[in-house]
């Protein structure tokens, strides 16, 4: 039997971890926005099926928000100001 | 007579009562002051139209780097499409007193645009709810004429987005 090699174990640092997670861009809820209209929004900006939009809106419709893409930070900064181009309520996080 | 959409090739064509030209006429300038920065950081009005990216109170940093890189698009767009709004009501052709206005895809997705942003500045400062369609609004309420103009706008928008999604 071989010994297994000596580990040195690195410290990861939160930029190391953080690199390999996604950047997750939610929608909330709001009293204002149209259900069809949420609809024609994720259609448009994400290039989603009618059936993809239409689950998406009802959880956000229903749960109070729901994730609808994901990517690095640059990418979701992106989606987000999309987003609030069209008067939808997105915000981005970083799932711990 | 309620405002009738029709699609003409890519685009669609508006036909309106005078009226109705006249409520429409009036949201550009509406929406312009909404977009205004207000002299308050807690304006609900002006922070429901250019809400904040980070939640996360400690991306405070990429959150101002993000509002200066994106905020003056966001507002050059929006006020683009009032430009835009105000043009193309401008060419209305009237027949038999309804007004017809024909708009390409680009003024299309403007006037949704603008009508989305009229009902989140309205429905904001009206403190609309989802049930708002079943609160009855008596006729001596102040509020009484700004809660018939956001309800025609939402009937206004959901017919325009119900023409769209075909």
């Amino acid at each position: 039997m071989s010994t297994a090699p000596l580990e040195v174990e690195e410290p990861l640092t939160d930029e190391a971890i953080g690199t390999d997670r996604p950047w997750i861009v939610i929608v909330w809820n709001d009293p204002v926005n149209l259900m069809s209209y949420v609809v024609y929004v994720f259609q448009k900006l994400f290039g989603y099926s009618r059936e993809k939009a239409t689950r998406l809106m009802l959880q956000v419709h229903h749960e109070g928000k729901a994730a609808v893409s994901e990517g690095t930070r640059e990418k979701a900064e992106a989606d987000v100001s999309r987003l609030h181009a069209h008067g939808l309520w997105a915000t981005m996080e970083h799932p711990s | 007579m309620s405002p009738r959409f029709d699609r003409r090739g890519e685009g669609v064509v508006v036909t309106l009562d005078t009226n109705e030209v006249e409520l429409l006429r009036a949201i550009p300038g509406e929406v312009r002051g909404a977009l205004e920065e207000p002299s308050s950081k807690d304006d609900p009005v002006y922070n429901r139209l250019f809400p904040s990216a980070y939640l996360d109170p400690t991306e405070e940093s990429a959150e101002r780097e993000w509002q200066e890189l994106v905020h003056p698009e966001l507002l050059q767009s929006r006020l683009a499409a009032l430009d835009l709004m105000t043009t193309t009501l401008d060419r209305a052709v009237t027949k038999r007193g309804r007004a017809e206005v024909e708009l390409a895809p680009e003024e299309v997705e403007a006037w949704l645009g603008v009508v989305n942003d009229a009902r989140l500045a309205l429905g904001t400062r009206l403190g609309v709810t989802e049930d708002a369609e079943s609160e009855a609004i008596e006729p001596s309420d102040p509020s009484a004429a700004a809660h018939a103009v956001y309800g025609w706008l939402t009937w206004f928008e959901n017919d325009l987005v119900d023409t769209l999604l075909g």
